[in-house]
């Protein structure tokens, strides 16, 4: 006899999203996971899982955002060739950019505090290496390290006030010290004689290429690299053991201490790597540039720089590169507009910030959350003739059954409730055991369909002759013994009986 | 006006995934005066910030004096509670001084708030000292400063300052000593009702008793003691 | 220090109390950073221009004596005041209305304002351009002794107007059926709901008044200074930095901030290695110090604010 292997398509569309993509595996490949080898990461978050429904074996990819960056990334990389040179070279800006904007979500959103001072650190890291280069001939190899270590010098210091000073009051003290820093380096005159700016540092792109469409795919190819860099660290931090301290301590900073977890220390390790970060950072884009100017402290890059973590969502890696990706087309991109081109980022700034809660990326979940309020509030509106389920509740509930059995089990519940009379009562006291009538009879039938917590049961009491009853009520778990509900005494089974029925009324008029 | 001021029907709340009140149902009439006692942790409180739409979602009818200021609703916590507020429901809120840096006399002067309550603030102030003569000597001091006895009186004297036709006083004695306890019901008994109601919560049920026109329980989430219980003697 | 140090210190902290105690004002009361209080300052000042350039010849050929003065000084200075009030409405109703009982506000509305301010800033420099323009000189430039000090009557003018109509907002605050209001919003916002206070009918004075205040500062202040698209800028960042200074939402605060500024920037622009290119980086080493000291401002010492 031949059985179908597969069961038809359309009964294996169920469930809430028949249509998602999911791998239909054969035998314990369902549970099978690769990792790299030497190491205990799975590198995508497969799940596998019966279908609920179907009963197929299913193995469907839970976080699809690898995904996602690989299209992306990917699409640039094969993408730039192709391009005109302004645009590799937007696009080696943006790849530069995106990995300063990484690292600064590292600050702001994994480590939560609200620094301003990041492109402080990657000026005053890119004027040292710079200088290093040109007035000590350090070989370029070496001025990203060099820049590094500033950055790392640098961000000890800022560091130092982050854990006592909140919020604004330290946005503002890094401010200050940007403001500061600027100055400074534009009055030491022996560092950088023309217009406070140096020129003529070396690269990794040969002085033959510069400008050329060679030197452009060069210097977006490590642009790239760089942003690969960065996003590495944002990884390496954000999801590791660093990561998760800085989550406890955003989600309540008494209990991460109470709990014992230093919560001040990792901040503060972090603010100090991300610096450090930031300090390559800005080596590289004296290397990208060959020149490095007063420019980088200006007030306006950093507000630009800020539109694009904003609009992509503060906090998410993600956010960053889109929110990047966004600002740089339109600045870098549309720049035949003028000053039109700030409007529309401020306007993009201002929908964004009026719509999304967190920036481009939270839509989603935003929109996710919404429509489960809606459908919930929908829900309880429509039930509240005698539903179970309330507003925010529904959600929380996986079985749908269950919301329905509720609705039902209230109506039936309500519909009894009008049917006790004391003539119903009466009739149960004559004549427990039945024959019964038919409203006493459905009362008693739902009474008989009641869980086991809870039930009640006759206790006899004394020797067989002359013994008495109490009522006790079942503890519903195997182990735990039932316990008496009162310390009457009934003579007769039957007042047992409608003692036990008395007590069931009582508890359907209260429910 | 007789019949009833306030009816609550079916009324559920709660915050987030939790629960809170369960299909709770009362009513209320014009001149009673009633009291809901309960353990803390069991909803009294709630069930006034559900009248007063400060809760996160409920669901449900509150009829006050015929219009509905109820239905299903989730977020959106305080957007309506001036205009419920301007109805006429007052609320005293648990704990004390709402406004910590305001004087006395501000304090009061806030809950005259309304238009046409501004205009008559000094003699409702009067009235206010009238009930409570410890408040005459202290109208100009903060009321973050004052007692805990005294910041119950000011909170109760703000509600009485409005155009209110039904006071909600959420556990007017928490907090505060057995004998300043008393003073505080006293003069809650005091007010003069004429047609307005009130409700109290209170977890000591000796306080109240004899004091107010009823008493209902309330055990998590649901109000008990008002029900007649059939059949069972 | 000699006297005319002092007159120019008190003059520069007039202004900057103006600027900060709009900032710290919004802030406690609805609990919003308004950025976008440099925009007002230029809108103001830009509407003042128009308004004083409009109008001056036709009060000249009216009358050229004192009482032409006075009418062109309250004029320009209304007409500061008004736009100020009208952009504070503006970004009420973009950056409040919208957001203000949604999650993560104080974020969010931070950021809209700042673009409100980087927007405005673009426009006035898209229709009107970067060039300067100039006040007239609705004060006078005369000088004139008091007690044997000689002082400068718009310095003077400035200072008194300030401590008048500072004054009076502290005292309409104070006394006003709407002063309780925002005071009562200020302390407990679902306080205020229970007496039946609206935060949204309560934020719509807050953000006139402190729009108006920042118009103000702006006339006051282009009396010294020209009027271009960016004029603002500086005056929000000190006038920020002192609303920090003081402690965000205490008004006594602000003040001490203004003066402890003024101060230091007057004396700043006179020691002669330092010179005025450096009044800003004091300011801000001064700022550091005191926040490194102190987290939370001079605030705490004075009252209780908004945490």
């Amino acid at each position: 006899m031949m059985r179908a292997d597969k069961p038809a398509a359309s009964y294996a569309k169920v469930g809430r999203r028949p249509d998602e993509v999911t791998l239909k595996p054969d035998g314990g490949q369902l549970w099978h996971r690769w990792r790299p080898p030497f190491s205990r990461r799975h590198w995508l978050a497969w799940r596998g899982r019966y279908n609920p429904k179907s009963l197929q074996r299913e193995r469907l990819l839970v976080d699809k955002r690898p995904l996602w960056w690989t299209l992306g990334l990917g699409g640039l990389l094969i993408a730039v060739p192709f391009l005109s040179d302004q645009f590799v070279n937007i696009a080696a800006i943006f790849c530069i950019f995106a990995a300063i904007n990484v690292i600064w979500t590292l600050i702001v959103g994994a480590a939560g505090i609200f620094s301003l001072a990041t492109m402080a650190v990657v000026g005053l890291s890119a004027y040292a290496a710079a200088a290093a280069n040109v007035y000590l001939g350090l070989p370029w190899p070496l001025m990203m390290p060099v820049g590094a270590a500033v950055g790392l010098i640098f961000g000890l210091l800022l560091a130092l006030p982050s854990t006592r000073l909140d919020g604004l009051y330290y946005a503002l003290l890094t401010l200050g010290i940007a403001e500061i820093c600027r100055v400074s380096i534009s009055q030491i005159k022996a560092l950088a004689p023309s217009n406070s700016s140096i020129n003529g540092v070396a690269s990794f792109i040969p002085s033959a290429w510069h400008l050329q469409r060679p030197g452009l795919l060069l210097g977006f190819a490590g642009a790239f690299v760089l942003l690969l860099c960065a996003l590495l660290v944002f990884r390496l931090v954000n999801t590791e053991r660093l990561g998760l301290l800085l989550q406890t301590a955003r989600e309540d900073e008494a209990f991460a201490e109470a709990v014992g977890i230093d919560y001040r220390r990792a901040r503060w390790l972090v603010f100090v790597l991300a610096s450090s970060a930031l300090g390559a950072i800005g080596a590289f884009y004296a290397m990208f540039y060959r020149s490095i100017s007063l420019a980088v402290f200006s007030l306006d890059q950093l507000l630009l720089l800020f539109a694009m973590i904003v609009i992509g969502g503060l906090g998410r890696s993600e956010g960053a590169v889109l929110g990047t990706a966004i600002v740089v087309l339109i600045d870098k991109g549309l720049i035949g507009l003028g000053p039109l081109r700030i409007i529309i980022v401020t306007a993009v700034m201002i929908i964004v910030a009026l719509t999304a809660r967190e920036g481009l990326t939270g839509i989603k979940a935003q929109f996710q959350a919404f429509r489960n309020r809606k459908k919930s509030e929908r829900r309880a509106a429509r039930t509240e003739k005698g539903g179970e389920v309330m507003p925010e509740e529904a959600t929380e509930i996986s079985d749908k059954q269950l919301i329905y059995r509720r609705l039902f089990d209230k109506r039936l519940r309500d519909a009894l409730k009008s049917s006790i009379t004391p003539d119903l009562i009466a009739e149960h006291r004559a004549k427990p055991l039945g024959q019964h009538s038919d409203a006493l009879d459905r009362l008693l039938n739902y009474f008989r369909r009641e869980e086991m917590p809870d039930k009640y049961a006759i206790l006899r009491v004394g020797p067989l002759r002359s013994c008495s009853y109490r009522v006790m009520a079942l503890s519903g778990r195997a182990g735990h013994p039932p316990r008496l509900v009162d310390d009457k005494l009934y003579p007769t089974l039957d007042e047992a009986y409608h003692a036990v029925f008395l007590l069931r009324i009582n508890d359907l008029l209260a429910s | 006006m007789s019949g009833t001021l306030l009816a609550v029907r079916g009324l559920s709340a709660g915050y987030g995934p939790l629960r809170v009140l369960h299909d709770i149902d009362f009513s209320i009439a014009p001149g009673e005066r009633l009291a809901i006692v309960g353990l803390n942790g069991h909803g009294k409180t709630t069930l006034f910030r559900a009248i007063m739409q400060l809760v996160g979602w409920q669901r449900g009818s509150i009829l006050f004096d015929g219009k509905e200021i109820g239905g299903t609703r989730s977020l959106g916590e305080g957007r309506y509670t001036p205009g419920i507020v301007r109805l006429g429901i007052a609320m005293t809120p648990q704990g004390d001084a709402i406004f910590p840096g305001l004087t006395v006399r501000e304090h009061l002067d806030c809950g005259a708030h309304a238009k046409t309550a501004w205009r008559d603030r000094t003699r409702r102030r009067e009235r206010v000292y009238q009930l409570f003569p410890q408040l005459d000597e202290l109208q100009g001091a903060l009321v973050g400063k004052l007692s805990g006895g005294e910041r119950r009186m000011v909170s109760i004297g703000r509600a009485l300052m409005s155009d209110a036709r039904l006071y909600l006083i959420d556990e007017p004695t928490l907090g505060l000593a057995p004998k300043v306890s008393k003073r505080v019901i006293e003069a809650l008994v005091n007010i003069p009702l004429e047609g307005k109601a009130m409700v109290i919560t209170e977890q000591n049920v000796a306080l109240l008793s004899g004091a107010v026109s009823r008493m209902m329980g309330m055990h998590a989430g649901r109000l008990r003691g008002e029900v007649g219980h059939v059949g069972l003697a | 220090m000699d006297a005319t140090l002092v007159i120019y210190a008190l003059y520069l902290a007039a202004i900057y109390a103006l600027m900060a105690i709009g900032i710290s004002l919004v802030w406690s009361s609805i609990g919003m950073v308004n950025m976008a209080y440099g925009a007002t300052f230029a809108v103001a000042g830009y509407a003042a221009y128009f308004a004083a350039d409009s109008i001056a010849p036709a009060i000249r050929s009216w009358s050229t004596g004192v009482d032409g003065m006075v009418l062109l000084a309250v004029l320009t200075v209304m007409a500061g005041m008004i736009a100020g009030a009208l952009f504070g409405i503006l970004v009420y109703l973009v950056a409040f209305l919208p957001i203000h009982d949604k999650p993560n506000f104080a974020v969010r509305s931070l950021i809209v304002t700042l673009a409100i301010n980087l927007a405005a800033v673009q426009a006035l420099l898209f229709a009107f351009g970067p060039q300067q323009k100039a006040l007239p000189r609705i004060f006078g430039v005369g000088r004139f002794n008091l007690l044997g000090t000689p002082m400068r009557l718009d310095q003077a003018i400035t200072i008194l107007t300030t401590i008048v109509l500072l004054g009076l907002v502290l005292l309409w605050l104070r006394i006003s059926r709407r002063g309780l209001e925002i005071r009562a919003v200020m302390q407990n916002s679902e306080g205020a709901a229970l007496c039946g206070i609206s935060t949204r009918w309560t934020a719509l004075p807050v953000m006139m008044l402190t729009g108006s205040l920042a118009g103000l500062a702006a006339v006051l202040l282009s009396q010294s200074i020209f009027v271009n698209p960016s004029a603002g800028t500086t005056p929000l960042i000190k006038g920020l930095t002192i609303a920090l200074l003081g402690g965000l939402g205490s008004v006594p605060g602000a003040v001490l901030g203004a003066i402890l500024v003024g101060f230091l920037e007057a004396i700043t622009g006179i020691i002669p290695f330092l010179g005025q290119r450096y009044v800003l980086v004091v300011q801000f080493a001064f700022i550091v110090l005191v926040l490194l000291i102190r987290p939370r401002g001079l605030g705490g010492l004075l009252d209780e604010t908004r945490e």
